[in-house]
């Protein structure tokens, strides 16, 4: 080979060389460039691509009654939302949504030409909407799972159990009180994607496992569906403005059933008032009138300066006190405690408590929990008013006495009734006995709670037998006796205070309280009628309702009669 | 002298059958990594179509237990005990007890 030729082929070979050096040279940077320096950037991007991000939100716990039947649950649900960037033509997509979803249209096309990220279409649409929604095949419309609470016996002790906000918070009721219990917890999981987009092997994501307690309720729903129809029968006979009912169980303070009339149903809250929302048993003090009669009777014989077989002077039916007067529905002469009780005088009571003495009277009423909070756990609840003894002026101290001057909560008085039928003690009023988890497993038990002893045994023994009287024949409690069983109770009828301040005509609110069987109680019932049309006498209105509730209840709990004592009932 | 070459540059056929030994094994290796890589991602749809399945057996389930609990409501038992069967709250004298 000539050296010229040589020279040649070892230039162009450096040549080569230099071009490939300097190549290589170049992809190496650009290797050193991408994986130290742009490496987390990148690897991040590429993660965005292929992992998604979901947030979950556990299920709502299921309220349950006592005999766990579901009485509030949630049911899995869709809404629909959008990602405004990844939508590409606003008017024609909200055009089409539109027709499907029956929304604004000029809202949803603000919506989607929105610059945020994530915009909600609509909250928990029905199946057949989401099917709708789907078949549309839109680009950048999500669909999100969620969760909605369900009341499968609608209007059933709606009052009790409140409701929940579209974004599963407990606004009313149990639902707002234990709202930390009964909500689920956020999770946050991730899901790998595939090219097309379809997941694959995602993070073990099992939502019950952040799903909320259960509660149990103390709440019977057969006892309960029979108070709220007898309730309605005699609102609607009387054409009354409301009513409220509860059935509590005297020895352990379990609420078995607590009724309000009108009804609302929670699945659909929107369609009532918001008035009727609320648990006005716990929630609203009223006067409650002559029911007070056998608390002013507990404390005077608990004093011992009465027995049921003192006598007093019952004026004729009127009686002056100051510038006041006192009068009786019925006149009568001379009285025993226990007839005065039993015919309901207002001038007897006057008489007996003014022996017994407004400190003492101010004390056994106290005793009794009013004017204290019972403690239920509802929310809102009232202590109802009644002004210290010391500020009690001569017709203070006698209105008092019959149940005017003094407010009181539905709830204090079948409690307070409760602890004469418990044999003097007071008991707490629960509604929640349980919570537990979502398998069932027990988190928290609420059991009987004694409050404190208000009457010896021997006085709440006479009590009892003193309201036996009142369902007997004179008594003005007649019309609440059961055949077969016996009652105690007392009725009640007293005047409201008007929008002037002064108690106002021909408005008034008919109660009665009692229970049964007398001898061993099992249920205490308390019947409050609300300006009833027609009569307004406790004893025509209120003790009818009683009777029909204890009927149905006692039947339902399967208590014989009085005149057997063993073997089974068969109807 | 060229005889004595020749020898010299012919591969042994023992170091040649070992070459293709360790290539048929790292083959083999490549091949049984990605069919084990296919399976795993097979599986991982399984999974997902499974847990979907699931999800859609739970909410079918939650459907039905909805369903029962409307049905097993007092307002619509006593309507039927009521109007269809005619059935009634019994008084003291409609009760016999057995001893």
């Amino acid at each position: 080979m000539k050296p010229v030729q040589t020279k040649h082929i070892r230039l162009r070979i450096i040549i080569v060389g230099s071009i490939f050096s300097l190549f290589f040279t170049a992809i190496g940077a650009k290797a050193v460039y991408l994986q130290i320096f742009r490496g987390p950037w990148l690897s991040k991007k590429a993660t965005n691509q292929y992992e998604v991000s979901l947030k979950s939100f556990g299920k709502r716990g299921t309220i349950y009654d006592t005999k766990l039947r579901e009485l509030a649950i949630s049911i899995d649900i869709t809404s629909i939302a959008a990602h405004p960037q990844k939508i590409k033509n606003a008017q024609v997509v909200a055009r089409s949504l539109d027709r499907v979803l029956k929304i604004n249209r000029k809202s949803l096309v603000r919506k989607l030409s929105s610059d945020k990220k994530f915009v909600w279409i609509k909250r928990k649409v029905t199946p057949k909407e989401t099917e709708a929604v789907r078949n549309l095949k839109i680009a950048g419309i999500d669909f999100i799972p969620e969760h909605k609470r369900f009341y499968p016996n609608k209007t059933l002790a709606a009052q009790i159990l409140g409701f929940t906000d579209i974004d599963d918070h407990g606004l009313e009721g149990i639902e707002f009180y234990y709202d930390a219990y009964l909500k689920g917890a956020t999770s946050r999981y991730t899901v790998l994607k595939d090219a097309l987009g379809r997941g694959f092997d995602s993070e073990k994501n099992i939502a019950s496992n952040y799903s909320g307690n259960n509660l149990v309720l103390t709440i019977d729903s057969v006892i309960e569906h029979i108070t709220e129809k007898a309730l309605e029968e005699t609102v609607k006979e009387f054409s009354a403005k409301s009513g409220m009912a509860i059935v509590m169980s005297p020895k352990t303070g379990a609420i078995l059933a607590l009724a309000h009339y009108p009804f609302f149903n929670p699945n659909a809250i929107n369609d009532f008032n918001q008035k009727i929302w609320r648990n006005r048993i716990i929630t609203d003090p009223f006067e409650p009138g002559s029911t007070m009669k056998i608390f002013a009777a507990a404390a005077a014989i608990e004093s011992g300066n009465s027995s049921p077989n003192s006598i007093f002077y019952c004026e004729n039916g009127a009686y002056k006190i100051g510038k006041h007067v006192i009068h009786d529905t019925h006149k009568h002469e001379w009285l025993s405690l226990q007839q005065i009780i039993k015919h309901s005088s207002n001038i007897g009571t006057v008489k007996f408590s003014a022996i017994t003495g407004p400190k003492y009277l101010y004390k056994t009423l106290r005793n009794f929990g009013f004017r204290t909070k019972t403690g239920i756990d509802c929310p809102g609840e009232t202590a109802g008013s009644m002004a210290p003894y010391k500020q009690w002026t001569k017709i203070d101290a006698a209105t008092i006495a019959f149940g005017q001057g003094i407010s009181v909560s539905a709830l204090q008085l079948i409690t307070a009734t409760s602890a004469i039928a418990n044999k003097g003690v007071l008991m707490k009023p629960f509604i929640v006995q349980a919570i537990t988890d979502q398998n069932g497993r027990l988190i928290k038990s609420f059991g009987p709670r004694k409050v404190r002893r208000v009457l010896s045994e021997k006085t709440a023994r006479t009590l009892v037998r003193i309201m036996k009287t009142v369902i007997t024949e004179g008594g003005t409690g007649v019309n609440a006796a059961l055949e077969g069983y016996s009652v105690s109770g007392k009725t009640g009828t007293a005047q409201k205070i008007g929008e002037k301040g002064t108690y106002a005509d021909g408005k008034y609110i008919s109660s009665f309280v009692g229970f049964v069987p007398a001898k061993r109680p099992k249920a205490v019932i308390l019947v409050v009628i609300n300006e009833p049309k027609k009569q307004h006498y406790g004893s025509i209105v209120a003790a009818p309702v009683f009777k029909k509730i204890a009927h149905k209840t006692i039947d339902y709990m399967n208590l014989q009669p009085k005149s057997n004592t063993g073997g089974l009932i068969v109807s | 002298m060229t005889v004595r070459k020749a020898k010299k540059n012919t591969p042994k056929p023992k170091a040649t059958l070992i070459c293709i030994i360790f290539m048929t094994m790292f083959l083999a290796e490549l091949l049984f990594y990605t069919w084990c890589r296919v399976q795993y991602i097979g599986a991982g749809y399984e999974i997902s179509s499974a847990t979907k399945h699931h999800q859609y057996l739970i909410t079918l389930q939650n459907n039905l237990k909805i369903e029962l609990a409307s049905l097993k409501s007092p307002e619509r038992i006593a309507k039927i005990a009521k109007n269809q069967l005619g059935l009634i709250t019994p008084t003291q004298e409609q009760m016999i007890i057995i001893p």
